[in-house]
């Protein structure tokens, strides 16, 4: 079974400085994004499993639009295998209400009048990742036993607690620490991925312009997020 | 390597601040939380410095979260 731990937002210097070292593997680096205009998680995410740049089509979908992108498995490089498991991957199979809530409370934080209602919205706001992160890490954690050729698990928690708690670092701690054991369960070669990384403007977050990759097998030197779907075609 | 553990006092009122604390985290017991708390404080004592909100960068997030789309 291939693996790919696809976490949104995965900060670089981040899992340096927090000692991940099961996120780290032997080999890992930078991602080199800079063809896109804006590091946009919906744009890159399409752009990985088409194998191509995909911004100007996702981007002609609208702000709104984008988000429902929705590409069929015959466009990506998972049909290359035959019994795939992909879960909640931007632009493929994402869990909508999910991360459409998380948009409406981000927006009902910025649009809180009082420091008392931005506080119970951020709280709300958290409680809705983390509970969505349990999830996926058991449905992962179960895949993972599964007779799978391949499995690629998304984790946003890091991207959506990021975007409000980036300042919190033993917040952000806690979640690189957590997303280090998941990867430490993961006993097949894999690769770690990320979109792009965050960093910080005061308490929030903003994304950066580079992403983060890992492997155990070799130094991919600063891909881009394009390269990873002939990466992938070649371990099979 | 088993760890073994031992018990310290804390007030009661505390721990009702941390029970309160643990439904918002990944924690499952008070236990964890406090556990992982004080290895921090012990470990890097000057690192874990938590911002502060200001209104400025709440309009420079803002703005970006509307370029890459997250806001209207």
């Amino acid at each position: 079974m291939i693996v790919v731990l696809a976490i949104d937002a995965l900060e670089h210097t981040l899992v340096e400085e927090f000692n991940c070292k099961n996120l780290m593997q032997e080999f890992y680096g930078k991602t080199d994004i800079s063809e896109f205009s804006e590091p946009r998680t919906m744009v890159l995410w399409s752009s990985f499993m088409n194998g191509k740049n995909m911004e100007e089509e996702v981007m002609a979908l609208g702000d709104e639009g984008m988000w429902h992108t929705k590409f069929d498995i015959k466009n990506t490089f998972f049909d290359q295998f035959e019994n795939p498991k992909i879960i909640d991957l931007p632009g493929f199979n994402y869990i909508r209400e999910q991360h459409d809530k998380e948009r409406i409370l981000l927006k009902q934080f910025f649009d809180a009048q009082s420091e008392d209602e931005k506080k119970s919205i951020r709280t709300e706001y958290n409680n809705h990742a983390f509970e969505h992160h349990r999830r996926i890490k058991q449905e992962f954690s179960d895949a993972l036993n599964e007779d799978h050729d391949f499995l690629l698990g998304y984790f946003s928690v890091a991207d959506v607690i990021g975007h409000l708690n980036f300042g919190n670092r033993a917040m952000m701690k806690m979640i690189y620490k957590d997303m280090d054991e998941i990867a430490e369960t993961i006993k097949n070669n894999h690769i770690v991925l990320s979109d792009h990384g965050m960093e910080k403007i005061g308490m929030f977050g903003d994304h950066s312009n580079y992403g983060f990759w890992s492997s155990s097998v070799k130094d991919l030197g600063n891909p881009k997020i394009t390269d990873f779907a002939e990466i992938i075609k070649d371990k099979q | 390597m088993s760890v073994e553990y031992g018990e310290i006092k804390i007030p009661k009122d505390l721990i009702a601040k941390i029970e309160e604390r643990v439904k918002e985290t990944e924690f499952e017991s008070v236990d964890e939380y406090a556990t992982f708390v004080l290895e921090e404080v012990v470990k890097d004592d000057d690192e874990d410095i938590e911002e502060v909100f200001s209104e400025e960068d709440e309009e420079k997030v803002k703005e970006r979260l509307r370029a890459l789309g997250y806001l209207d």
